[in-house]
């Protein structure tokens, strides 16, 4: 049914369609707990200011350049608040999705429109957390090269969205993957963070190591980190790849890795 | 019934034992070897390793996560079903009690395998209030969890229970800051992490932070208590 769907007319705007009618949902979803569009600006001013106070506090560190302990906390904290956000709501689209997603195959959708819907969501909402997650940061530690440090955050945020669908996927109880979540993306962003004298390779293997880097160059030096953003969007991209096939080899399977 | 729901969920039961052990091993791995100098109540300013000094923060801060994670999903997977139970006339401090139970068993599970990872790297000088300072700090967090489950919506409360316990312990607590933040001393994780601090780099330990460290755990149930009776009876 879905190859006659593919080959005829206006196909491509049916698709289009309900790719649409599914993000809608989702935002609609979303908007209807107003304490998750509090969320959204909320999690970033606490975040990111409070990393700023505590780190604030600490004595000077021999690897961190004197006077900007407080301004790496804040850099953390952005990094930190949008990787997290973007992550659980990753997770929680695909986990509260799946019954529905299972109807949707039923009705016509094909696994790709599905991954679509969930994946653009996630980019929307990672949209908006980034800005304010940079917004928040510039207003004490206004970036060097805003919009590089805007792709940065975007790339991490993007990155751990997949991750969380991917998550979502393979563990589809809130629970556990709210655990998984919460233990990677904490280890990750702390040890990618810059803010501990670290030197083993199996750091850059971490998601966040690349998206770290190449943020802190674009808030303190204005620079872009090509080696480091061509290995973020890597991570992306492999992200990308298998929370895709692992999305549509359970959708429309009862939910079951064949 | 609780522990029961658990063992049916043996991923949760995985995760329960790797996700510490993965933490605390994996960082304890890469920290470098370099020395620290921290303040230790009742001991002043003593010079430690790097990785004593993490590790003795992450098996409290691994308590606090977990306890707060499992506290905020037990309660929000239970209102409705412990709702019905009600009716169906199981006392609600019945109920109460085995919720607040999983929550302490979630913690109590963290803080084993932390220590137990920890301390093929490093041992606390005097384990037990260590080990009941971590235990406390977890259970704290973990009815804070389950204030949070009853209170705010699921996104939220992740939120919540992932950041809080990081700022708290991790950060506002760390015992390598000399003059703390003013808000440190009123958040929960002041007094069990002052005392885990201080039995982990002395053999003698102060066990009067432990009445206000309690103090916390008695708020943070009664709140919780409170909350939770009122959504049984929603």
């Amino acid at each position: 049914m879905s190859e006659v769907a593919s080959s005829a007319p206006g196909a491509s705007a049916s698709r289009a369609r309900r790719l649409r009618t599914g993000i809608a949902a989702q935002i609609r979803a979303f908007v209807r707990t107003p304490v998750n569009v509090v969320l959204l600006i909320a999690l970033p001013l606490v975040v990111v200011e409070g990393y700023g106070i505590a780190m604030d506090a600490f004595p000077q560190l021999p690897f961190v350049q004197a006077g900007r302990l407080a301004e790496m906390g804040r850099v953390n904290g952005a990094i930190y608040s949008v990787a997290f956000f973007a992550g659980v709501l990753g997770l929680f689209q695909v986990i509260s999705a799946r019954q529905a997603d299972e109807r949707l195959r039923i009705c016509g959708y094909s696994r790709g429109e599905l991954f679509a819907s969930r994946l653009i969501t996630v980019m929307l909402g990672t949209l908006v957390i980034t800005g304010a997650a940079l917004s928040v940061l510039a207003w004490r530690t206004p970036p060097e090269a805003p919009i590089v440090a805007f792709g940065a955050l975007a790339l991490a945020a993007l990155v751990y969205g997949l991750i969380g669908m991917l998550v979502g996927a393979v563990l589809p109880r809130a629970l556990e993957g709210s655990l998984v979540m919460v233990f990677l993306v904490d280890f990750d962003d702390f040890l990618s963070s810059g803010m501990l004298n670290l030197d083993s390779p199996i750091l850059t293997l971490f998601p966040l190591h690349f998206p770290h880097k190449l943020f802190r160059s674009a808030v303190f030096e204005g620079s872009i980190a090509l080696d480091n953003a061509a290995a973020g969007v890597t991570y992306v991209l492999v992200a990308g790849v298998v929370a895709l096939s692992v999305y549509v080899r359970l959708t429309g399977n009862g939910g079951d890795l064949a | 019934m609780g522990l029961r729901e658990y063992a049916r969920t043996p991923v949760l039961l995985a995760l329960l034992l790797f996700l510490p052990a993965y933490f605390v091993g994996v960082f304890v791995y890469v920290l470098p070897t370099s020395s620290v100098p921290i303040y230790v109540p009742g001991s002043g300013r003593l010079t430690v390793q790097t990785v004593e000094i993490y590790g003795a923060l992450l098996v409290p801060l691994m308590g606090a996560l977990i306890g707060g994670i499992a506290g905020l999903f037990v309660m929000l997977s239970a209102t409705d079903a412990d709702a019905r139970l009600s009716i169906a006339g199981v006392g609600p401090v019945s109920l109460l009690a085995a919720r607040f139970t999983l929550v302490a068993v979630a913690g109590l599970i963290a803080v084993g395998v932390s220590l137990a990872v920890l301390a093929t790297t490093f041992v606390p000088e005097a384990l037990v209030p260590f080990v009941l300072a971590s235990v406390v700090v977890g259970v704290t967090y973990g009815l804070l969890g389950t204030l949070a489950g009853l209170v705010v919506s699921r996104l939220a409360g992740v939120y919540l229970m992932l950041i809080a316990p990081m700022l708290d312990v991790f950060f506002f607590q760390n015992p390598m800051i000399e003059d703390a933040h003013w808000l440190a001393t009123y958040l929960p994780g002041n007094f069990p992490t002052e005392i885990a601090v201080d039995a982990a780099f002395s053999g003698s330990v102060e066990w009067g932070p432990f009445g206000p460290a309690l103090g916390w755990l008695a708020v943070a149930g009664g709140l919780a208590a409170v909350a939770y009776y009122r959504a049984l009876g929603a």
